[in-house]
């Protein structure tokens, strides 16, 4: 895949896009709080992608990390103050909670829009540094050196930032560390490790790789 | 599901996750594709604007064995331009420097005595599919040919003339197409290959389709050669540069690394008699030196000509080839007539009792 992403094949963007939009989507909305610029920053990150392809390290796992920090600056040029943050935060928050719990409405999507709510409240009073770190290691489940390779930042700013940035989350949100439930599933897998089968990409022929099989 | 507290898994140390958990949503329904499809515009856009061509940007089919792995068709241009026989060997990936490309006296084609052909070969595939034993569940079809191919390779230091050279190729392959391994040096070049087996790295299980058939969606095919042949416009609409090149196309993929039931094996030939412009081309030799005569149908586009050989006496399927046959616009000076760009012979085709067990260490 790597090969191909550096190759510029346009089928392996498709692949890339089929399987990352919706990760990178969630991504920028957490870094923009409003669907619809995370709409336009998703697009743009993709299109950014392709202009980067030839920066892409030939070796390595997954392209999803890649992709989420081309991401992260998209937004972040974008979002420059982190008072436009805030006031995204507040008019989210608002609609959100805006609307009426109306008696038919499923609790479920109730206890969704007040989440929604806080966490955005809870993002907004971070520092953009912090957090874009939470959004990437909390939010989307990378690592920190996936993180940090995204960010171009070391490993342990990744690090430093992330445990101030959960320290303050704490704080703010009254929530106590993990006491013993299980913590629940991030929405978006995990970066593992890469396996062996991603870093051995494909080739950068037309011919195309069907018969590689695992791709 | 346990707290992970390893310091690779960030996500895991304490709650603060579940705070975000609620922030994730799909696309709004439509928008995914909406974007997909601006995204692939906007690339091939930019394709064009990087490669100032003055010919239009073309398709080129990608030729190959597609088990049901590959995913669908999509378009794949091929940005490239580029200089002759000198081959990089830059992705790692077994493409080796070979010099000269791979070519070959391209054979005289003849629109006379098609039907007459196809109607020998369809029967030889009727007598040698007849004896073929069915797969049953828990075999595998077990395929070695030997290949190779040629192609333009765009780098930061230019464009050249790429391939692999001639290497043989083992797949197997469960009758539902969910399981299989491959070992090819051109793919991976571990002696022991790689795994075929779905889902994918990416999570995929691409349902099995013309693109990419399993031998069971293959015995669900109609055998009649009409319908045969009108599914297979009707699912190709749209890809490689002409429904009747693509419906070629698509029939001599069928045709290579796959494992034709008793049915659909001749079908396939009275299918392809009804396309328009195939020809018979009077020589060609496969990947594994044999002569034969060809099946043969030029792709007006690029010049391309893809020829399927078969057995001059006994009709018998040896193998394929595409060959440029007429200069190419954009890639001319790399890929001159008579170039192979792809070239398949089939050594062997058979069915096993288990995964990575070839015929002969057979019971």
């Amino acid at each position: 895949m790597r090969t191909r992403v550096r190759a510029g094949d346009p089928s392996a963007f498709a692949e890339l896009f089929d399987s990352y939009a919706n990760a990178v989507y969630n991504h920028a909305f957490r870094l923009t709080a409003d669907w619809s610029v995370a709409e336009d920053v998703m697009a743009a990150a993709f299109l950014e992608a392709w202009r980067l392809r030839e920066r892409v390290d030939p070796e390595g796992g997954s392209l999803r990390p890649w992709l989420l920090g081309i991401a992260t600056n998209t937004a972040r040029n974008q979002y420059r103050s982190n008072r436009r943050y805030r006031a995204a935060v507040d008019a989210a928050a608002a609609a959100e909670l805006s609307v009426p719990d109306h008696a038919d409405e499923v609790a479920d999507r109730i206890d969704g829009r007040h989440r929604l709510a806080t966490a955005l409240t809870a993002l907004a009073r971070l520092r953009r540094p912090e957090r874009e770190v939470v959004t990437l290691c909390l939010g989307e489940g990378l690592d920190y050196e996936a993180a940090a390779k995204a960010l171009g930042i070391p490993v342990g700013t990744v690090a430093s930032r992330l445990s101030r940035a959960r320290r303050k989350l704490r704080d703010l949100t009254g929530t106590p560390p993990a006491d013993g439930a299980p913590p629940k599933k991030v929405r978006g897998h995990r970066e593992g490790t890469g396996l062996p089968r991603q870093t051995r990409g494909d080739h950068t022929h037309v011919i195309r790789p069907a018969q590689e099989g695992k791709r | 599901m346990t707290a992970n507290t390893s310091r690779n898994r960030p996500a895991e140390e304490d709650g603060s996750a579940e705070l975000l958990s609620g922030t994730a949503r799909d696309l709004p329904p439509g928008r995914h594709q909406f974007h997909k499809e601006r995204l692939m515009a906007q690339i091939h856009d930019l394709q064009q604007a990087e490669h100032t061509a003055a010919a239009p940007m073309r398709e080129r089919r990608r030729r190959l064995l597609r088990p049901a792995i590959a995913l669908p068709l999509t378009a794949v241009a091929l940005a490239a331009a580029v200089v002759v026989g000198l081959t990089r060997s830059d992705d790692g990936n077994g493409v080796r420097d070979y010099s000269p490309a791979l070519t070959t006296t391209i054979g005289a084609a003849s629109s006379k005595g098609v039907p007459q052909l196809l109607d020998q070969i369809s029967l030889a595939a009727a007598r040698s599919s007849s004896s073929r034993p069915d797969v049953e569940p828990g075999q595998y079809i077990y395929i070695k040919s030997e290949s190779a191919d040629s192609y333009v390779s765009n780098t930061d230091s230019g464009t050249s003339l790429a391939g692999h050279p001639l290497h043989t190729r083992q797949t197997w392959m469960s009758p539902d197409g969910t399981k299989g391994w491959l070992i090819d040096p051109a793919v991976n070049k571990s002696p022991e290959g790689e795994t075929l087996s779905l889902p994918d790295e990416q999570g995929n299980t691409p349902k099995p389709s013309l693109n990419g058939p399993s031998y069971d969606y293959l015995t669900k095919l109609t055998t009649d050669p009409d319908k045969l042949l009108a599914k297979i416009y009707a699912e190709t609409k749209g890809q490689g540069n002409s429904p009747d090149q693509e419906a070629f196309s698509t029939i001599g993929d069928l045709l290579v690394e796959s494992y034709p039931p008793a049915e659909l094996y001749p079908a396939l030939f009275k299918a392809a008699e009804k396309i328009p412009g195939v020809v018979v081309v009077d020589d060609a030799t496969d990947a594994a030196g044999r002569h034969g005569v060809a099946v043969a149908r030029l792709d007006e586009t690029s010049g391309e000509r893809d020829e399927w050989i078969f057995d001059s006496k006994s009709h018998v399927f040896l193998g394929v080839r595409t060959v440029q046959v007429r200069k190419d616009s954009e890639d001319g000076a790399l890929i001159p007539p008579g170039t192979i760009l792809f070239t398949n012979a089939i050594l062997e085709r058979t069915v096993v009792d288990g995964i990575r067990q070839t015929p002969s260490a057979k019971s």
